[in-house]
């Protein structure tokens, strides 16, 4: 079915050129002109990324990578055991709520900070807890995912010659340790890579000085060569987690095996006091804090009212961009997911390097890109918007839909094509029914990545029209306080939206 | 904008910018778009932005009609930007906390250790602070620049994200005194929190003074419709209205009536300054500062 000719190999060859078009041609650009300028040498580069300032960028950034890393494990490994061995009411609208934190936009967690702890926030430990709260989700539900697909035989006969704890640390850990690591290591690269958090809190970290070269001294070329440190740091964490995982760098589909067990339930009310307070501390507590300071100042309606154009142009754009996210993530992540082992594990780890590049590295690399007549003629309109959601997000869509059609054995697909099935129509009628789950969460998480996306957009929105998030942004800078914090709390209420179709969409699924 | 659509039936599609502190900007926009140029005028709040781009040869020259009336302090005399409708740079303090006899007279007085661990200042690689203390290194000479801040550092001055940040802190008390523009303290003053304004070094080096500046975009491509934009925002109708807006801009044509709680520029010392000499410290006076003060 991989012949030239066939419909299977001209789809996925034609959504690799794309993806290559988009989302690598930017980066490459920007390299080709860092490296074309004359200062940067064998030995220029070396005295700009190994001067004592860039040392010390690298130790802050490793810390706050690893900080945040080893707390949101700490909090969100718990919680993922916790939702997947006990029986606890009403678990899906727990697990809504404990996932929540995720898909704010990191600086409304950062803003709700800064209310709450004033200048203790303005730290790297602020930072950390700032992004642990933004990332734990990964650890839980990675965790989650892992302690579900145990066999539930061994920790039964286990717990008969055995206490609760101790098969906890003999057959369950080691069983789940291994995606808990890799999650933490994904959560590593995401930290690291995150500029808004540490940019509001002012911590010095690699992606700040990528900022400052941009910002203050109009360095192109600085600002490109300061990201190759991240991207490097990236290239080992994600060749780790990828060869750690195999086949699980990210995973969106649940196996349920039957009752959760009862070998721990002498703990179920610790995990469900647990869950609890991580709901209130992660997502009440923010929400709440927001909602304070937009109530005390300014009418919600009002500020909602002035920026419905953004608010419109927002939805329309990450509708779209959400969609041709996934349709072109189920096309690599099908490919990806059918390459062979070594191939497979390269694509994950390209695709967290490209995850992990700057956002105003790919808004500028875009405008190199597409700013010329022989460019359809895209520049300038909302196409560069979309064009900037496929840039950042089609790397982490392929990497989840990849996880997601693992999930289908390729018997599937054998049996059907000795049925004498062409290929579209085994993925129209045999796999995608068994993925659209996984399309449907893809599309979701798309759609709230490119709704509180900043960073590129404000480098290739066209003239005459803005973003929500470019407007929060905007007014952030002069704005009294309650109408940023109205902004960003309407904002985080618009993303909750797609969240609780999704969890909805899933715990109708679980229920069946 | 509005009103000039309405005026002339030419659309203007206005791309804003956020605080530098918060994104990479038009600044850098431009810079990328140069080798094909999608923007016909550039306007910007404080001269580093229009000084670099000029540098950069982003921007063309035009000398517009319009500002016969602006003073030749505020014009490139290459043309390639005008200045209009001003900003200072102030002291703001906290009412409650500092009478007016006390207040700080003078930047310099904020190394004072009377003021240690009260002086809040945004980040001097951005923005108009930006522009400040590149003026500062401009004016008084590197050796005391740099012992100036230095000795804010010691007085642990307060480092934070933008000039509302520090009005902000300023109005909660968090600090004593700060430095900001204006417009910042206006915002605070109108909304009756416990705020003043100094206007700094009045009698000495001079009051540090901010023009918006309006320049055509090299290779623009509605030049025309470009320089009438110019022609319509250097005029003394723009500025009166800029002047009675919140943002209380300081009117550069003699003959229009400045903003209320802001004094005349002609009631004080302004600072001399070479705009081009002062921003092209930029850079140097980023990195010294990234140094000494640990950003």
């Amino acid at each position: 079915m991989w012949g030239w000719r066939s419909s299977r190999t001209v789809i996925t060859l034609t959504a690799a050129a794309v993806f290559v078009v988009v989302c690598v041609l930017p980066l490459l650009f920007m390299l080709w002109a860092a490296l074309a300028e004359p200062r940067h040498t064998v030995s220029g580069i070396q005295g700009l990324l190994l001067d004592r300032r860039q040392v010390r960028l690298l130790y802050n950034t490793v810390l706050l990578g690893c900080g945040t890393a080893v707390l949101a494990t700490l909090v969100g490994a718990p919680l993922g055991f916790g939702l997947a061995k006990f029986t606890l009411p009403f678990k899906s609208v727990l697990r809504l709520a404990l996932v929540a934190p995720a898909v704010l936009p990191p600086y409304v967690i950062a803003l709700a900070l800064i209310y709450v702890g004033g200048n203790l926030a303005s730290t790297l430990g602020g930072a950390i807890v700032a992004l642990t709260i933004v990332f734990y989700p990964l650890a839980m539900l990675a965790t989650e995912v892992a302690a579900r697909q145990i066999e539930p035989r061994l920790e039964e006969a286990a717990i008969l010659v055995a206490t609760p704890g101790r098969v906890l640390r003999r057959i369950t850990w080691p069983l789940v340790a291994p995606s808990v690591v890799s999650a933490a290591m994904v959560i590593f690269v995401l930290a690291i890579s995150e500029f808004s958090v540490p940019g509001l809190l002012r911590v010095r970290v690699f992606t700040t000085e990528v900022f400052t070269a941009f910002a203050a001294l109009y360095d192109f070329g600085r600002a490109t060569m300061l990201a190759i440190p991240l991207l490097m740091v990236s290239v080992v964490l994600a060749s780790v987690a990828a060869a750690r995982l195999g086949s699980r760098v990210v995973t969106t589909r649940r196996h349920a095996r039957g009752e959760p067990l009862e070998v721990f339930d002498q703990w179920r009310s610790v995990a469900l006091a647990l869950i609890s307070c991580a709901i209130v501390t992660m997502l009440i507590v923010p929400v709440a804090v927001l909602a304070r300071e937009a109530l005390r100042s300014v009418s919600i309606v009002g500020v909602v009212r002035d920026s419905r154009e953004a608010v419109i142009n927002s939805l329309f754009l990450a509708f779209w961009g959400a969609t041709v996210v996934t349709m072109l993530a189920v096309c690599l992540g099908y490919a990806r997911a059918r390459a062979p082992v070594k191939v497979g594990v390269t694509v994950d780890a390209l695709w967290l390097i490209l995850f992990t590049v700057p956002s105003t590295v790919i808004g500028i690399g875009l405008i190199g890109v597409w700013n010329r007549p022989t460019a359809f003629g895209l520049y300038g309109t909302s196409a560069m918007l979309v064009l900037g959601y496929l840039a950042r997000f089609v790397p982490i869509g392929g990497l989840a839909m990849a996880a997601t059609i693992r999930s289908v054995p390729e018997s599937h697909e054998e049996a059907a094509a000795v049925a004498g099935a062409r290929w579209a129509r085994t993925m129209t009628r045999i796999v995608l029914p068994q993925i659209r789950i996984g399309v449907l969460a893809v599309w979701a998480i798309s759609f709230m990545l490119a709704f509180g996306e900043v960073g590129t957009s404000i480098l290739v929105a066209p003239p005459g029209e803005s973003t929500l998030p470019i407007r929060v942004y905007t007014l952030t800078a002069n704005a009294p306080p309650g109408q940023v914090a109205a902004l960003a709390l309407f904002q985080s209420i618009v993303i909750f939206v797609p969240l609780t179709l999704l969890g909805m969409a899933m715990a109708t699924r679980e229920a069946s | 904008m509005q009103e000039y659509q309405r005026r002339s039936g030419v659309r203007v599609n206005v791309v804003y910018d956020t605080e530098e502190t918060k994104s990479t900007g038009l600044a850098n926009r431009l810079l990328a778009e140069k080798p094909r140029p999608q923007a016909d005028v550039f306007w910007s709040n404080e001269p580093v932005r229009t000084v670099v781009l000029k540098s950069r040869g982003v921007l063309a020259a035009y000398q517009s009609p319009a500002a016969q009336g602006i003073a030749s302090t505020f014009k490139d005399p290459d043309g390639y930007w005008t200045g209009f409708s001003a900003r200072l740079r102030v002291i703001v303090y906290n009412t409650t906390k500092v009478k007016p006899e006390e207040a700080p007279r003078s930047i310099f007085d904020l190394a004072d250790p009377r003021w240690k661990g009260q002086v809040a200042i945004a980040d001097p690689r951005f923005g108009s602070t930006s522009f400040h203390v590149a003026a500062l290194y401009a004016e008084v000479g590197d050796e005391r620049a740099d012992d100036y801040f230095r000795k804010l550092k010691a007085n642990e001055v307060k480092i934070v994200d933008g000039n509302s940040v520090v009005r902000d802190m300023v109005a909660r008390g968090d600090v004593a005194v700060g430095l900001t523009d204006t417009d910042d303290v206006n915002v605070a003053i109108e909304a009756k929190q416990p705020v003043a304004m100094m206007l700094p070094d009045r009698d000495g080096i001079g009051v540090p003074v901010m023009p918006n500046m309006v320049s055509l975009v090299a290779g623009a491509p509605h030049q025309d419709e470009g320089k009438r934009l110019i022609d319509y925002l250097l005029s003394a109708e723009v500025e009166r209205k800029l002047a009675e807006s919140e943002a209380v801009q300081i009117p550069l044509h003699a003959d229009v009536p400045g903003p209320k709680n802001i004094p005349p520029i002609s009631s004080f010392k302004a600072m001399t300054l070479d705009y081009a000499k002062a921003a092209a410290r930029v850079e140097d006076v980023t990195k010294r500062l990234a140094t000494i003060l640990g950003l």
